[in-house]
């Protein structure tokens, strides 16, 4: 039984890449190619520095093992679902035994790029650490407990959690942790390389208490019996790989539990809520927005913003990305100038690079105004309306922070106007290029790398890129007023406020215009676009 | 409809159909998988674009005046694609304002269609979280909320629990007396055969019988009909005999 489980996870992992397309084969490789420096590295730094440390080397081994602990606990949590041989409830219509599948799923979970790496990783204490004698078994052993603590805990995690990962919630709020994860580690390594330069011996004294902490946890346990053993210290090794040991039992011993709750408990139906509804129109903009076809767009746009997970990333890292520049602004001296403000019309124009694919995530979807016979100007003037109020909030927020931090509040009415103008222009390219050239979004709204299958990659990044040139090329007359109004005349930065917005206002009304000229009499076409995957 | 016709690629889906179907009359549109049953009703409500033919519905040609045929019409698709990130009242709303209505009308009118159909406590649910069955009602819903006079049902039965589906028997019966048409597809013989004044079969694309119900299948239930007109496979009656022979 345990072969066929090792099988079928050999079987996902070849279909997996004979299915995908060449993006996603791209990004597997890359994957690949990202698991094998944090394998080597850590083959290396387990290999290395203890004997160029020694009095490091404990603390080293702890922190390793217990990253690697919480590696393991972490990222299938956060690929859950886009991983088929995570779930043990696809197993539960087949008549085995927990036991069986214990050990069965074991096997599987030691097969793929993870593990391996791991081991590599992990191959490096061996070296580090083996000496000639009986302590190189307590070494590789310890090494392997480590592995089994790893591969044991991170299964028994994820099954008693499994239900809850099932639910659309779980699976929303994953979504964001990936992109928010992503961004933290960026952030983290960096700070973490900067820290480690300036890290000397005496820091390391200090740090010994913590070293006693961690060495009590089982993966603490594993790494004090690897050094004991290693510096030939066999009785306390033997003793603290006992205790590590029985850390792997007891979490055998609930992922045993949890399966056989899992594979025997029929699915609670899902909760439903029998509050009333708020209404499509949030209420901040209720008396805002018109009660009409472009309102109820604008109403949907700014509902899908808060509730689809891949908007929410594309918002939640534009905000990171706003935040990250007032950081920037704020520690760096030579920034403390006024005229920063005007960085606050990023804001501005990221918030109009999803328009360019405005109806992608209607989808098929977008049938219903099809159906509904509904006007193409008020369906494109609702979208930008609601792209023109995330806009405008963000970059206004942007604005006064900088201002708070720079002091240069005059700025803020140059910002406003200016970002008023960008988005407008920005929008009525938009405009043009959403409806001639849209594309469906994946289906599958939980995984937030899934590419769709439609080989037009390569000409909705052409698209995309010449909409981004024309929308620069528009911006250069704006561009080259402020520039001016900076540098040679400063009432040049007033004149281009009344101009911004009427030059934005005009060229949205273009756009906007020749948008509804084709979307008229072609909505099933632009439906067809959007639902590529049912007509193949 | 007349000459009715769509092809993807070398596929013929619909190879040229002419239909004409009274007003008042329940209609109802059978046949095998891939027969082009969806595609036809596709093309009929202006979501797909046929190569060639007509189609009038109330007197409005539908590829000529899109607008003035919608505003007739009320569609429930087979793929039930729908805006899933709101709830199902929000839906309603959204549904109504896209064509025009006044928002206080939509909301009287969607309170009482979740009330109906069983999803008033679903309401402030999101659509993403619904079963198949309410996304079914919910999609039904949306198709009334104008009160059209001609309603397409691509599968509406599906999924729907005894209960719904007899509410929704009801409430069709009910419209359909008051002179709406209502044109549904179903793989259900014994309910097309029960609900519908008229009925179409198709094959291949093409429509090979039509007519009222009774003299469609003359005297035999629609479902020997049916498979008689199509074409029954007997294949595996013989090479699935280890079916009987149990394993444990």
């Amino acid at each position: 039984m345990a072969g066929h489980l090792v099988g079928l996870k050999l079987a996902l992992l070849r279909n997996g890449l004979r299915r995908s397309n060449w993006p996603q084969q791209v990004a597997l490789a890359l994957g690949a190619l990202a698991g094998l420096p944090l394998a080597f590295g850590g083959f290396l730094l387990l290999a290395l520095v203890p004997r160029a440390e020694p009095g490091a080397g404990l603390l080293l081994v702890e922190i390793v093992f217990l990253l690697l602990f919480l590696g393991w606990g972490l990222f299938p949590l956060l690929s859950f679902a886009g991983d088929a041989s995570l779930d043990p409830s696809r197993l539960a219509l087949l008549p085995l035994r927990p036991r069986e599948l214990v050990t069965g799923l074991s096997l599987a979970a030691c097969v793929g790029v993870a593990p391996l790496c791991t081991l590599v990783a992990l191959g490096g204490a061996v070296v580090g650490f083996g000496t000639l004698g009986p302590g190189v078994v307590l070494v590789v052993a310890a090494v392997l407990v480590q592995f089994a603590l790893c591969i044991v805990g991170s299964r028994a995690l994820l099954t008693a959690l499994s239900r809850q990962l099932r639910s659309r919630k779980a699976r929303d709020l994953v979504i964001v942790l990936i992109a928010v994860t992503a961004l933290g580690l960026n952030l983290a390594l960096q700070v973490g390389a900067r820290l480690a330069e300036r890290l000397e011996r005496a820091d390391l004294e200090a740090l010994r208490p913590l070293a006693r902490v961690l060495g009590w946890l089982p993966t603490g346990l594993a790494a004090r019996a690897l050094v004991d053993a290693g510096e030939g210290r066999l009785l306390p090794a033997v003793v603290e790989l006992a205790g590590a040991v029985l850390a792997v039992a007891l979490l055998g011993w609930w992922w045993w539990r949890s399966l056989d709750r899992v594979l025997t408990t029929a699915e609670p139906a899902a909760r439903q809520r029998s509050r009333q509804s708020p209404g499509l129109f949030p209420r901040p903009l209720r008396r805002l927005l018109p009660a009409d076809q472009r309102g109820a767009v604008a109403a949907k746009e700014l509902r899908y913003l808060a509730r689809h997970p891949r908007l929410r990333v594309a918002w939640v890292v534009s905000c990171l990305l706003g935040l990250a520049l007032v950081v920037f602004v704020a520690a760096t001296e030579g920034l403390h100038q006024p005229w920063v403000v005007l960085g606050s019309l990023t804001m501005a124009f990221l918030a109009s690079q999803n328009s360019l694919n405005q109806f992608g995530f209607d989808g098929a979807a977008y049938w219903t105004h099809v159906v509904a016979g509904a006007d193409p100007r008020g369906d494109l003037a609702g979208r930008n309306l609601a792209s023109m109020v995330t806009g405008m909030v963000t970059t206004t927020v942007l604005a006064l922070v900088l201002a708070v931090v720079t002091g240069g509040w005059l700025y803020v009415p140059v910002a406003l106007c200016l970002s008023l103008g960008v988005l407008a222009l920005s929008l009525g390219v938009a405009d043009v290029v959403s409806v001639r050239f849209a594309y469906p979004l994946p289906e599958d709204a939980s995984n937030l790398w899934a590419v769709q299958g439609t080989g037009q990659g390569c000409l909705v990044g052409i698209v995309q890129m010449l909409a981004f040139a024309a929308q620069g090329m528009l911006l250069l007359p704006l561009l080259a007023l402020v520039v001016v109004g900076l540098v040679l005349w400063t009432p040049a930065l007033v004149l281009v406020c009344p101009l911004a917005v009427v030059y934005g206002w005009f060229l949205w009304r273009v756009g906007l215009g020749l948008g509804t000229a084709w979307l008229t009499g072609h909505q099933p076409e632009l439906l067809t676009a959007l639902s590529i995957r049912r007509a193949a | 409809m007349r000459g009715l016709r769509k092809s993807f690629g070398a596929k013929v889906a619909v190879g040229g159909i002419d239909l004409d179907i009274p007003h008042g009359c329940f209609f109802g549109l059978v046949g095998p998988n891939g027969a082009g049953k969806t595609t036809t009703l596709g093309m009929v409500t202006g979501l797909l674009r046929p190569d060639a033919g007509l189609v009038l519905i109330d007197g409005v040609e539908v590829w000529r005046d899109p607008v003035a045929a919608k505003r007739r019409i009320g569609v429930l698709p087979e793929d039930l694609r729908l805006f899933d990130r709101l709830s199902g009242a929000e839906l309603l709303t959204y549904n109504g304002l896209l064509r025009g209505m006044p928002a206080a009308v939509v909301e009287a009118r969607a309170s009482e269609l979740l009330e109906v159909l069983g999803l008033a406590d679903a309401a402030g649910t999101l659509v993403v979280d619904y079963s198949h069955g309410m996304r079914k009602k919910i999609a039904l819903a949306a198709a009334l909320l104008h009160a059209p006079r001609v309603l397409f049902l691509d599968e509406p039965f599906e999924a729907i629990d005894p209960v719904s589906a007899r509410t929704i028997r009801g409430l069709l019966e009910r419209y359909t007396a008051g002179g709406a048409t209502v044109i549904f597809s179903s793989h259900v013989m014994e309910l097309v055969q029960r609900l519908c004044d008229r009925v179409g079969i198709m094959h291949l694309g093409r429509l090979i019988a039509e007519g009222p119900t009774d003299q469609v299948r003359a005297g035999r239930s629609l479902e020997d009909a049916f498979v008689e007109l199509v074409g029954a496979s007997h294949a595996g009656d013989e090479e699935l005999g280890w079916l009987g022979t149990w394993s444990a």
